[in-house]
C-alpha cells in the first residue's frame, strides 16, 4: 500500500492506509461529552479541515489524535495501527499548538533542534537538519533570535519548522492562523497550503473560520455539539449544506422552514407559513406530504426580479430592510412577513438599490439551488 | 560568528527587531491598506498621555509611598550609619567621629564567626526552601486543574501565616522535635531509637534554628514560584512532550528559565529574612545559638549603640552583596 507521506494514496475505506477515527468518543469527567461517535477517514497527503464553532469538539478530536487527550472509547488507527495507547512523542503525528507554544528562552534554532535532540540526533546533524527546515520556511537568517524578537508570522513558521524536523506522517494544526492579523492570515493560508503540497503530508487543521476552511481544505469536516454534521469538499459544503447547522454556520444561506405540500417522484415542494413555495430535488428522501421540511437557498444564488407579482414557486416577495454595500457585492437584507432573507448581488448594482429600504421587491432562484436540509 | 574582519553593526534589541520585521510584513498590508487614520489616531492618544497635565496627579499618587520609605527606612538608615561612626559613652554616644567601632568589630572573632554561621544558615534555608517549595508550587500551579481548587489550596498553604510566629516556633520545637518530643516518643514506640539515646535532639541547637527557619519561611519561596508557574504557557509543555522531551528536558528547556525570576525573588526574601534573623534564633536556639542579629541586639541592650550600629551596618552590607549576587541569576527587569 501507499508509503508514508505519499502524495496520492488510493482512497480507502478499509483503513489500511491513512488515518481512521473509529467511533471516537470523549466524555470528560463530570459528564461533558466533547466528542461523540466520530468516524473519519483521512488519506495520506490530504488536507482536511475540522470546522465548527468553539466547543464543538474539533480541538478535542485533534488532541486525541495527537495523544494529548485519552479517548473514552473508540479507536484511532494510522495505517491500520492503533495509536490510542501510544505516548504523544512515539506517535507519527506532531501537533502545531495554538499560540505557537514556542520555548521563550530558546533561540529559534534551539527551538527547532529540540525534537531532534530529544530523539538523540547528534549535534552536527541536528543543526544541519534544523537549518534546512528553517530555510524551508524562510527563516534561516533569524536562527539566533529569541521568539519574542519575532513577529507573529515568523513565530508561526518557527512552530512549523520545529515539528517538521521530526518527520511526522501527519501534521495536526490547532487554529494555526488564529493569532495572526487578517492580512497575514491570508498570506499564511497560501504558504501553509503550498508547504503541505510540497511535503505531500497529511495535514489536519482545526479552525472556526469558514473562509479559511473553504480556501485551504481538500475536504472539510463540519462539527457541532460533539458530532460530525457533514464531510465534503469545500464546494459541496458551500453549496449543498447537509444540515441546518451547516447551512447556518457557513452563513449567507436562506433557510425556508415549512411543510411538504407536494411530492412527484424525487421532487418535493415545501411551503412555509408566509406562503413562500420552494421546489427541491431530494432523491432518496422519504419525506411525505404534510411532514415538516427545511430547504436552504444560498444568498448568492438568489436573483432580484424588479417586477412585483408573478409566479410564486421558487420566488418570494420581500421588503428591503437594509442595503449593505461591501465593495465587490451588495447584501440585501430582506424580510418576508418577519422571516429574514438575504440576497447577494454584484457590487456594481449598488446604485440601483441605494436608499430603497422599505420598498417591496421580488426575488427568485432556480430549483437546482435549493437544498433539502436534515435537522 | 565566523572570522569576518568587517566590524559588525551594534546588535539591535528585541523590540527593534520585532518592529523592523513588522514593518517588513506590514509592507504587504500597507500596499492594500490606504487608511492610515488609525495610526494617526493612536499617535494622538499617545501624545495626550505624555502631556504635562498628568505630572501632578502621578506625583500625588507616588507621594505617600516615598514619604513612608523616606521616614521609616531611609532616615533611620542614614541615622544608624552616622551613629556607627560616633564615639561610645556610658549613656549612649557623643558626636565625635571615630573608626574605633569598626576596627574593634574587624578584630572581633565572635562577630565574624556569627556572620559566617548566619550566612551558612541562610544558604541552607534558601536551598531547602527551593527543594521543598518547588514541588508544592508545581503541584498547585500545574497539577491542580481547576482555578478554584488552585486558589483554595494556595490559601490553605498560607495557613501557617494565620497563627502567631511565636506559637508556631515554640510548638514546633520542644513538643514535636525536642528530646522528649512527639517524634522521639513515636520512634521509641516503634523501636527505632530510645528516649535515652534519641535520634532527634535538636533543642537549642543550630540545626533546630535552621529547620525552624525553613518551615517559617518556605512560603516566601512557594508564593513567587506558584505565580511564576501558573503563568507558564502550558501548551509549551505539551509541545515539549509532543517533540519527545521527558520531564527533565522539559524542565530545563521550558520551566526553569521561566521560573528564574521567582527563584530569585524567593531567594532574596529568604536570604534577607534569615541572615538578619533574631527572633527565631532566640526562641528556638535559646542561649546556645547566636547570630549577627543577636550580637546587634546584645550590644543595644548593653547601651553600646555605636558598636551595635556598626555591626548592623556590616550586616546590611553583607545583605546588599548577597542580594546583588542572587540577582545575577536572572534579569528581573527583562523577565517581569
Amino acid at each position: 500500500m501507499a508509503t508514508e507521506g505519499a502524495a496520492t494514496a488510493v482512497p480507502s475505506s478499509s483503513g489500511v492506509s491513512g488515518l481512521d477515527l473509529v467511533k471516537l468518543t470523549k466524555v470528560f469527567p463530570g459528564g461533558g461529552v466533547a466528542v461523540s461517535d466520530v468516524n473519519l477517514h483521512v488519506d495520506h497527503g490530504e488536507y482536511v479541515v475540522l470546522l465548527g464553532p468553539s466547543g464543538c469538539g474539533k480541538t478535542t478530536t485533534l488532541r486525541m489524535i495527537g495523544g494529548h487527550e485519552f479517548p473514552t472509547s473508540g479507536d484511532i488507527l494510522l495505517d491500520g495501527e492503533s495509536l490510542v495507547y501510544m505516548q504523544p512523542h512515539k506517535r507519527p503525528t506532531t501537533t502545531v499548538f495554538q499560540h505557537f507554544a514556542l520555548f521563550p528562552h530558546r533561540t529559534v534554532l534551539q527551538n527547532v533542534e529540540f525534537g531532534l535532540k530529544m530523539h538523540g540526533v547528534g549535534k552536527e546533524e541536528r543543526r544541519k537538519t534544523s537549518l534546512e527546515a528553517l530555510e524551508m520556511v524562510g527563516l534561516e537568517q533569524l536562527s539566533d533570535r529569541y521568539p519574542r524578537a519575532l513577529s507573529g508570522g515568523q513565530q508561526q513558521r518557527v512552530a512549523l519548522a520545529r515539528v517538521l524536523v521530526t518527520k511526522p506522517t501527519a501534521l495536526l494544526l490547532d487554529e494555526p492562523l488564529g493569532d495572526l492579523d487578517r492580512l497575514l492570515q491570508l498570506r499564511m493560508r497560501v504558504e501553509l497550503r503550498n508547504l503541505q503540497r510540497q511535503l505531500g503530508l497529511m495535514f489536519l487543521h482545526v479552525t472556526h473560520n469558514q473562509e479559511e476552511a473553504l480556501s485551504m481544505a481538500d475536504r472539510i469536516v463540519v462539527m457541532n455539539d460533539a458530532r460530525i454534521h457533514q464531510i465534503a469538499d469545500p464546494l459541496t459544503i458551500a453549496t449543498k449544506p447537509a444540515t441546518e447547522l451547516v447551512a447556518r454556520f457557513m452563513g449567507d444561506n436562506n433557510i425556508i422552514r415549512g411543510k411538504v405540500v407536494e411530492r412527484e417522484g424525487t421532487r418535493l415542494v415545501v411551503e412555509d407559513d408566509h406562503g413562500v413555495r420552494v421546489s427541491v430535488q431530494a432523491p432518496g428522501e422519504a419525506t411525505s406530504v404534510g411532514e415538516p421540511a427545511m430547504v436552504a437557498v444560498r444568498a448568492a444564488a438568489v436573483e432580484v426580479v424588479e417586477n412585483v407579482g408573478g409566479p410564486a414557486l421558487n420566488s418570494a416577495e420581500c421588503e428591503i430592510v437594509f442595503v449593505e454595500f461591501l465593495g465587490d457585492l451588495v447584501k440585501l437584507h430582506l424580510t418576508v412577513g418577519g422571516e429574514r432573507m438575504l440576497a447577494k448581488v454584484p457590487g456594481e448594482r449598488y446604485p440601483s438599490f441605494r436608499g430603497r429600504e422599505g420598498e417591496k421587491i421580488r426575488i427568485s432562484w432556480r430549483e437546482d439551488d435549493g437544498q433539502l436540509l436534515h435537522a | 560568528m565566523g572570522s569576518s574582519s568587517t566590524p559588525e553593526p551594534p546588535p539591535l534589541d528585541d523590540a527593534t527587531l520585532v518592529a523592523l520585521d513588522e514593518v517588513e510584513e506590514g509592507e504587504a498590508i500597507l500596499a492594500q491598506q490606504a487608511d492610515t487614520g488609525e495610526v494617526a489616531h493612536e499617535a494622538t492618544l499617545g501624545g495626550e498621555e505624555a502631556g504635562g497635565g498628568r505630572g501632578w496627579a502621578t506625583a500625588a499618587w507616588g507621594a505617600p509611598g516615598f514619604a513612608w520609605l523616606g521616614f521609616f527606612l531611609l532616615a533611620p538608615l542614614i541615622f544608624i550609619v552616622l551613629v556607627s561612626f560616633w564615639t561610645r559613652t556610658d549613656i549612649g554616644f557623643s558626636k565625635t567621629w571615630t573608626l574605633d567601632n569598626y576596627s574593634q568589630l574587624f578584630h572581633d572573632q565572635t562577630y565574624w564567626h556569627n556572620m559566617l554561621t548566619s550566612f551558612e544558615t541562610s544558604l541552607i534555608a534558601v536551598f531547602l526552601c527551593l527543594l521543598i517549595g518547588f514541588p508544592v508550587a508545581y503541584f498547585l500551579a500545574l497539577k491542580v486543574e481547576k482555578m478554584q481548587y488552585q486558589i483554595g489550596l494556595f490559601v490553605v498553604a498560607l495557613a501557617p501565616f494565620w497563627t502567631s510566629f511565636l506559637t508556631r516556633s515554640v510548638a514546633w520545637t520542644y513538643p514535636l522535635m525536642g528530646r522528649e518530643g512527639a517524634l522521639n516518643q513515636v520512634l521509641t514506640k516503634l523501636g527505632v531509637s530510645s528516649l535515652d539515646d534519641p535520634l532527634f535532639d535538636i533543642g537549642f541547637s543550630t540545626t533546630s534554628v535552621r529547620l525552624a527557619m525553613v518551615q517559617l519561611y518556605v512560603l516566601f519561596m512557594v508564593t513567587p514560584l506558584f505565580f511564576n508557574l501558573s503563568q507558564l504557557d502550558r501548551t509549551a509543555l505539551e509541545a515539549a512532550r509532543d517533540l519527545g522531551g521527558n520531564w527533565f528536558s522539559t524542565f530545563r528547556a521550558v520551566i526553569l528559565p521561566q521560573i528564574m525570576p521567582g527563584v530569585v525573588i524567593g531567594s532574596i526574601f529568604i536570604f534577607v529574612l534569615t541572615m538578619g534573623e533574631y527572633g527565631t534564633v532566640t526562641v528556638i536556639g535559646g542561649n546556645g545559638v547566636s547570630s549577627v542579629g543577636t550580637i546587634v541586639q546584645s550590644k543595644v541592650v548593653a547601651i553600646q549603640y555605636p558598636q551595635g550600629a556598626a555591626s548592623a551596618v556590616l550586616l546590611l552590607l553583607a545583605l546588599v552583596v548577597g542580594v546583588f549576587v542572587i540577582t545575577r541569576f536572572a534579569n528581573l527587569r527583562k523577565e517581569l
